[in-house]
């Protein structure tokens, strides 16, 4: 949210003031020739003023023995640039007390500014200034805040966010919020109120970066660093903010690490003697180290749990691989068992196959095998689906085909039998495409039955008549109608081979990535048919592995010579 | 893929469109099943098919097997080129009624 607050439209008129009779007392005290009675009559017009000025002169805070008992003794005493940072400091502190900002809490804000005022009196005797002057400065440098909360009171919920940023973060925040910081409507009523030029450029000036100009001089930049040291004790993060108060310290003022964690040491118990001296109300400090060993315990308990984070995941990690090795173990046994299913390649029996799957576990399937009077059983399947599930289906048909073959030569039969087991179990409605037969080689006789797959191709060159016939499938695949019929078909290979194939196969990619085809099958068949049937299987499942489109879907092909 | 339902009557047409491949055909199968479910007769318009596959037609059959056993209508309507030469391959044509358009079908 962004309010708009133009600083030209700010009237300190209508702003909260110190005392006149304040005013009156750091006017005249800038004056070389002013006379103590000339302080001491002023004074007397504002007795609360008057009071409380003799009770923090005779506190603690400047350390005097003999007690001061009226304005013009505190004048001799203290003498005048100390009185009148005196004043500056009640009148201000008193003008904009805590009734003036319902819900603010100005006891917070003006503990760390007395912490800002410490830090600066103590960097003043480091580099040499005048140590009275820059604790005046360092208590009243935010003051401006306080107004912003003052003609925003809405605002006062952003107060605890602001207070635990960085001294930078926080400027560019109340320029975000307010449209306006507290430097620039500090040095505004610093200029009305007509309290030491210095004062106000010091307020200024003590976010700036650059310290080119000399009349901003050491003050601002001891402001600056003081405003870095009071974020270490406010701060969520007080390892990163002492990096930074130190970095920033050195930088403006030129003092080293180890006198900036001296000051720090000290701090608490200055700022304890302090309030009591000027009638602050603050909380019990807490030391420098304990600040220190609570960022480091907060720290450790991040580390801690960023460590337990990172083990919690390399377990995971380590749970998943070792789930997925076990899932690849099992997937390479699904695998031996499915190519165990596979008939051996022999030159014994005239059927010769191959199975390419696209996934790690086919669908497809084949098998043959020779009865005792020299025919052979023969079949190619193909599962709806690829992977696990379509090859747990092909399992139980595959052996099916094996287990039943062997007794019931008839294809149609042995067909109508597999069908009506795959129909009673089946599943979101799972099909097999199968070409099932029995050959022989004796006569050259093939029967056999095509359900829903793909037809075969006959190939033989040398027939007088037709060279290239398909069979066609004349019924749907097993395991979607319990009570099929199915028609053989009976054929004689002659000198010719019969190519059974599954999808796979004619839906397959040239290396043109063209889809293949039944037509670009048999023109395929017609060049390589003069070539060992082994090489023919080789050169078909090479011509189709070679598309940048890769392989759609599992390849089977038997050939029958 | 695509996969949408509309009414026609009593029917719930589904027209499913692009290539119905084992990615996508489970979805397909989800909308036919949800149909049937709800005791509706189904009307799968298969007009803007460019590929099914075996999958694809799994789970038209299922959606057939799933309707004979609830009693319900289940037709497949306006099938394309590319899915009527799959369908045909298989005889599936012998399997599914099939009709010529979505309007046909709902007559029947």
């Amino acid at each position: 949210m962004t309010l708009v607050t133009q600083l030209e439209l700010i009237k300190p008129t209508d702003l909260p003031a110190p005392p006149q009779a304040a005013l009156q007392i750091i006017r005249a005290c800038a004056r070389e020739e002013v006379t103590s009675s000339e302080i001491s009559d002023i004074a007397e017009t504002n007795p609360a003023l008057t009071a409380e000025l003799l009770r923090v002169a005779n506190s603690p805070l400047y350390g005097i023995s003999r007690e001061v008992t009226s304005i013009s003794n505190a004048v001799a005493v203290l003498g005048l640039r100390a009185l009148r940072n005196l004043v500056l400091c009640i009148s201000i502190h008193d003008a904009i007390n805590k009734e003036a900002i319902p819900g603010f809490d100005a006891e917070v804000f003006w503990e760390d500014s007395l912490r800002r005022a410490i830090v600066a009196r103590q960097l003043a005797a480091l580099v040499k200034q005048d140590a009275d002057e820059c604790f005046t400065a360092g208590l009243l440098q935010d003051f401006g805040l306080l107004i912003l909360f003052y003609l925003h009171p809405e605002q006062t919920g952003e107060w605890k966010k602001l207070r635990c940023l960085s001294p930078s973060e926080r400027l560019q925040q109340e320029q975000a919020i307010f449209s306006v910081t507290h430097t620039e409507i500090g040095k505004k009523l610093t200029d009305f109120w007509e309290l030491p030029e210095s004062l106000g450029i010091a307020i200024g000036g003590h976010h700036a970066h650059i310290y080119s100009d000399s009349k901003q001089g050491p003050l601002s930049a001891i402001l600056q660093a003081a405003d870095w040291i009071n974020s270490v004790f406010i701060t969520n993060n007080p390892s990163q903010a002492l990096s930074a108060a130190v970095s920033r310290t050195t930088q403006v003022i030129g003092i080293d690490e180890q006198q900036v964690k001296d000051i720090c040491e000290a701090l608490p118990a200055f700022v304890t003697d302090a309030a009591i001296s000027l009638g602050l109300k603050i909380d019990r400090q807490v030391e420098f180290e304990q600040v220190m060993r609570d960022a480091n315990v907060r720290l450790a308990e991040e580390n801690t749990s960023y460590q337990e984070l990172t083990w919690r995941l390399e377990k995971t990690l380590r749970e998943r691989d070792a789930l997925a090795a076990a899932l690849n173990n099992e997937l390479e046994l699904a695998r031996e068992i499915q190519a165990s299913l596979l008939p051996l390649d022999n030159n014994d029996t005239p059927v010769h196959g191959v199975n390419v799957s696209a996934k790690e576990l086919s669908g497809d399937f084949y098998d043959f095998f020779k009865l005792d009077d020299g025919r052979v059983m023969f079949n190619l399947g193909d599962v709806s689906g690829k992977g696990m599930h379509a090859a747990l289906l092909m399992a139980k048909t595959s052996s099916l085909f094996r287990c039943l073959g062997k007794k019931n030569h008839s294809p149609a039969e042995l067909l109508k039998t597999i069908n009506r087991e795959i129909c009673e179990t089946s599943i979101r409605g799972m099909f097999v495409t199968m070409v099932a037969g029995i050959y022989n080689p004796e006569d050259g006789t093939v029967v056999l039955v095509n359900a829903g797959n793909p037809p075969p191709v006959l190939f033989n060159p040398k027939a007088t008549e037709k060279k290239i016939r398909l069979l066609a499938a004349d019924t749907p695949p097993l395991g979607i109608v319990p009570d099929m019929d199915y028609d053989e078909i009976s054929i004689n290979l002659q000198q010719g081979h019969l190519y059974i194939y599954s999808d796979g196969i004619t839906e397959g990619y040239t290396p043109n990535d063209e889809e293949l085809g039944v037509m670009g099958l048999v023109s395929l068949i017609a060049n390589l048919d003069n070539m060992p049937v082994q090489k023919r299987l080789d050169t078909i499942i090479q011509h189709l592995s070679q598309s940048s489109k890769g392989q759609r879907d599992d390849m089977t092909l038997l050939i029958l010579e | 893929m695509e996969c949408i339902t509309k009414t026609e009557g009593d029917f719930s047409v589904i027209y499913l469109a692009g290539e119905i491949d084992l990615y996508c055909s489970a979805d397909a199968r989800m909308e036919i099943l949800a149909q049937l479910s709800e005791s509706r007769p189904v009307i799968v318009d298969l007009s803007r098919v460019e590929y099914i596959d075996s999958s694809g037609i799994a789970s038209l059959v299922e959606g057939l097997q799933m309707a004979k056993k609830n009693k319900l209508a289940f037709s497949l309507a306006a099938v394309s080129e590319a899915a009527m030469q799959v369908i045909k391959l298989a005889r599936l044509d012998k399997v599914f009624t099939i009709h010529p358009t979505v309007n046909d079908a709902t007559k029947n």
